[in-house]
């Protein structure tokens, strides 16, 4: 084993760096959605070691194969049954003739689905068991890229869902080769339609671009020799099927190497680019650690992944337990997602919100990230994107709104509403019923503590407790709630 | 009177005292000020004015509006026999020559034509036509079919090309969501669903507003970088460095006074608009969109270009009822926001060009409607339009794939409009040169 870069190495805490809640609320935030204060506390008397052990101890399995109940509940959406689970049990023992009926049949409600997909998913990295599976769900969704956009099937969009969840720390060979048959996938980047007579080069393109080289590292004959390995790579509407008729069977020569390959071949061909290792490690990097890693530290972290046969976990176990990790060029300097404002918003202030139905439709999309509809197949672009005047507002009054604010004005969905579906109730008010005990300055101290996690300036701080005012109050200690989201501190993680 | 003063003006009359006393000067007014003193002044770019500059509105009819619906080629029998339920005969449409009239509801669009302030150009499309709604859209929006997926506009592109600093003033959009074809690569405009959402909702603003102020020390650390075209008109440079904290924190700052500074603006521009504006405006969103467009060039926002959406043209099904209700929505609302511009004397000052992702199929399907189509007209209006029908109308017989071939690329209205109203090189915008059509007066 090659030696780990020094900034690789597991930070131990000392005197200049001791471990301390900013540091494991940063590590809750990163490799989750934020923590409560319970949590947090947690990760404290735990130490980074174990704490980031215990967060990477989740089984390689999807949703639906750790507990049976734990998928979208379509029971509100008209003719589909109760979950995907009873929609499959429709299909079975069904013609072909029959099954294109259903399929058909489904169509109709498809956008709600979606919706209900959606919130499925929102609710489990909000409340569900694994906040780092999830949150790597999210970080491959916006990696390997598919839209709902064209009326894409709700039940191929929460199968992919669950293909991104089943390898989101395992093996990232196995993983591309997953991916490359996944449905939902072959549909958006037309490989359905890639065929020896007339080959389509966009899936073969966008693995080598987006999925796995980055652009610079392959010609266009590259792409060509591979789009025709992966012909006749295709989907029956519910499962991948390899149509042995539309594969060219001819001599291909990709990077060098001439034979007669298939998509499978091409992938591992791939794997032997050095580039393929840095561009993931590097992702991985600027996802959880800091943008623009410092290159020694990723060809160092690349090397490691390569030795290690492309595991992610050992890789994911490296980074959040490093010295450049709990750097100061790490924490706090991350522009929270969309997605990571709001569940990490509702995690922190301990509010249900499934009374927010408007955030899907209305906010999340005018904030710029809505699950299932990234803006196209490179995903969100992140850090300082997110951010423009008119997003800001929109943070700011979502925040605000979660915390028992002013109810989110009712947003026209648009065209949105095609693929995801029209929110049927409009948001509610968001009951936040903040205990009222202590002096101002303990109040604003105590929630400083639970939603930046950091120290503020101390500038900052006195304009919060000047606006609480002489009296505690529930009113006044809910308007300073309302503030402290509304602080650009409040936007970074 | 102040309302012809913009932000922008207020910063600039005070000139670089601002800059050098102001505390919590926004990121793009310190640019823009920047700009303003440096003699390196690039011909090529365009300050923005509130007053006087030239304001492009794009009006997008969303879901493919029906070409042969909206101008319609009463003289041909094969549109009748290809619209047998869903035809309208020539003594309903608005007839502009022998062979084309207006659906019977855009009267308005009539009325403007016969006083020489709109222009049809008939069959625009483009090759290999997409009959998918978002494909064709991005098409259209990112006037870039070779990509797959742009990730910029054409308007976009423009303000890129020719408008210095970040001031987000340079585009508004109406709508929830920034439209493609507002995104540029550098530049990120305004885009609000009514003025009233563009604002902070919490109660205690006066706090929020000490909470987000911009620090003077980090305003005084921007000022010393010296204004020079590399670092003016290029996209930001990435960072190299890691960004802290600290950095992450001064730009989120900056943004929020930009965010204050502007709400302040327009809701102010759009307060009470109803009884200021000159035009008789609907009830409809696609009215009050307009309406909320108007109040902003009246109020003198430094903005060049708007975008307003309107959507519901996917008629697949009983066509007539919905198809006529959009025209005469479309048609009432564009007239009232000509009448309201020209009681305010801000006319000249405008040109409004509409467009549809794709048009529909020439014959009507079984359930009085019509399916994706290809090629459909567009509409250019405004004082300094050239009157009268640009291109031929497309065949009606000689179809592909059952759809109307277009004669005219979209990209030509683009740059037509983009060389000879805004005032810039196309083919920087565009990727290629396009033909000039006479869409604009000599």
């Amino acid at each position: 084993m090659a030696k780990l870069h020094p900034m690789l190495q597991p930070y131990t805490p000392s005197d200049d760096s001791p471990w301390n809640w900013e540091k494991a609320a940063h590590l809750l935030n990163r490799a989750g959605f934020g923590g409560t204060a319970e949590e947090i506390q947690r990760v404290l008397d735990d130490g980074p070691d174990k704490s980031v052990d215990r967060l990477l101890d989740f089984p390689d399995a999807p949703a639906d194969e750790e507990s049976e109940s734990d998928t979208p509940d379509l029971s509100d959406v008209e003719g589909y049954g109760k979950s995907f689970r009873d929609v499959a049990k429709k299909f079975a023992g069904k013609t072909e003739e029959e099954k294109k009926e259903l399929r058909k049949e489904l169509q109709r409600k498809n956008a709600e689905a979606i919706q209900a997909t959606v919130g499925w998913w929102m609710r489990r990295m909000a409340t569900g068991p694994y906040p780092l599976q999830e949150k790597l769900t999210l970080l491959w969704h916006g990696h390997f890229t598919t839209s709902a956009r064209d009326e894409r099937s709700a039940r191929l969009m929460w199968r992919q869902n669950e293909v991104l969840r089943r390898n989101a720390a395992g093996n990232f060979l196995q993983y591309v080769r997953q991916i490359s048959r996944d449905p939902a996938m072959l549909d958006y980047l037309n490989n359905q339609e890639n065929r020896k007579a007339h080959p389509n080069e966009n899936y073969a393109r966008e693995l080598m671009e987006l999925f796995t080289l980055g652009i610079g590292n392959y010609t266009e004959t590259d792409i060509k020799q591979s789009a025709r390995a992966f012909t006749g790579w295709a989907h029956d509407g519910d499962d991948f099927i390899y149509r042995k008729f539309d594969h060219d069977q001819g001599q291909k020569t990709f990077m060098g190497q001439t034979g007669n390959f298939d998509g499978d071949d091409i992938i591992a061909i791939i794997f032997q680019n050095p580039a393929m290792s840095r561009y993931i490690t590097g992702k991985l990097l600027i996802w959880f650690a800091y943008e623009n890693p410092e290159p020694d530290i990723n060809d160092n972290l690349a090397a490691a992944f390569k030795e290690g046969n492309w595991e992610l976990r050992p890789i994911l176990r490296t980074i959040l337990t490093s010295k450049a990790f709990y750097s100061d060029k790490a924490i706090g300097a991350q522009i929270k997602s969309p997605v990571q404002l709001v569940v990490g918003t509702t995690r922190m202030l301990g509010v249900d919100s499934t009374r927010a139905r408007g955030l899907v439709g209305g906010a999340l999309q005018q904030m710029g990230q809505v699950p299932f509809a990234p803006p196209n197949v490179k995903g969100w672009p992140g850090g300082r994107m997110w951010i423009s005047t008119s997003t800001l507002f929109v943070r700011y009054n979502t925040a605000v709104y979660l915390a028992g604010g002013a109810v989110l004005p009712q947003v026209d969905p648009g065209k949105l509403a095609k693929f995801i579906g029209r929110d049927k109730g409009r948001s509610q008010p968001v009951n936040f019923d903040p205990p009222t005990t202590g002096s101002p300055e303990s109040v604003v101290d105590h929630w400083v503590a639970l939603l930046i996690q950091r120290p503020i300036d101390d500038d900052k701080r006195k304009i919060l407790i000047d606006a609480i005012g002489d009296r505690v109050t529930e009113r006044s200690v809910k308007d300073v709630v309302q503030l402290i989201v509304s602080m650009p501190d409040y936007q970074l993680c | 009177m102040d309302k012809h003063v913009s932000t922008r003006r207020i910063f600039l009359q005070r000139g670089l005292t601002v800059l050098a006393a102001a505390p919590t000067i926004p990121a793009f007014l310190d640019q823009t000020v920047m700009a303003l003193a440096n003699p390196l002044d690039s011909h090529s770019t365009q300050q923005a004015s509130g007053t006087d500059g030239k304001i492009l509105v794009v009006v997008q009819l969303a879901g493919g509006n029906d070409g042969l619906s909206t101008v319609v080629p009463y003289a041909d029998d094969a549109y009748h026999r290809a619209r047998p339920a869903i035809g309208h005969d020539a003594k309903t449409v608005l007839k502009i020559n022998d062979y084309i009239g207006l659906h019977p509801n855009l009267t308005a669009f009539k009325s403007l034509y016969d006083s020489g302030h709109l222009g049809i150009i008939q069959g625009v499309g483009y090759p290999n036509p997409n009959r998918s709604h978002f494909r064709s859209t991005d098409i259209w929006t990112s006037a870039q079919p070779e990509k797959a997926q742009a990730s910029s506009g054409w308007v976009g592109r423009y303000f890129d090309n020719t408008c210095t600093g970040s001031d987000p003033h340079v585009g508004v959009a109406i709508g929830g969501q920034l439209p493609l074809a507002m995104q540029g690569e550098r530049i990120r405009p305004l885009s609000f669903e009514r003025p009233e959402s563009y604002k902070y909702n919490g109660k205690d603003v006066a706090h929020y507003l000490e909470l987000n102020k911009a620090e003077s020390e980090q305003v005084a650390s921007a000022a010393p970088v010296k204004p020079s075209p590399s670092n003016l008109y290029k996209p930001a440079q990435k960072k190299v460095e890691p960004i802290t904290e600290t950095d992450q924190l001064d730009f989120l700052h900056r943004t929020a006074m930009d965010a204050q500074v502007s709400s302040d603006e327009i809701l102010r521009m759009t307060r009470g608009t109803g009884h200021q504006s000159g035009g008789a405006y609907g009830r409809d969103s696609f009215a009050n969109s307009l309406q909320t467009v108007a109040a902003m060039i009246r109020g003198g926002l430094p903005t060049r270009v708007y975008y307003v959406s309107m959507g519901g043209f996917d008629t697949h099904a009983g066509e007539r009822g919905r198809h006529d209700t959009l025209m005469k929505q479309m048609s009432d609302g564009i007239g009232a926001f000509w009448t309201d511009l020209k009681k305010n004397g801000c006319d000249d000052r405008v040109l409004m060009m509409t467009f549809s992702e794709f048009g529909r199929r020439v014959q009507q399907n079984a359930s009085g409607g019509t399916d994706h189509g290809a090629a459909a007209p567009m509409f250019v209006i405004g004082n300094s339009i050239k009157q009268g029908v640009i291109g031929k109308h497309p065949s009606l017989t000689d179809l592909d794939q059952g759809d109307l071939k277009y004669n005219v690329d979209f990209r030509s209205v683009y740059a037509s409009i983009l060389q000879n109203w805004l005032e810039t090189p196309s083919k920087p915008i565009l990727g290629q040169q396009f033909p000039i059509l006479p869409v604009v007066k000599a």
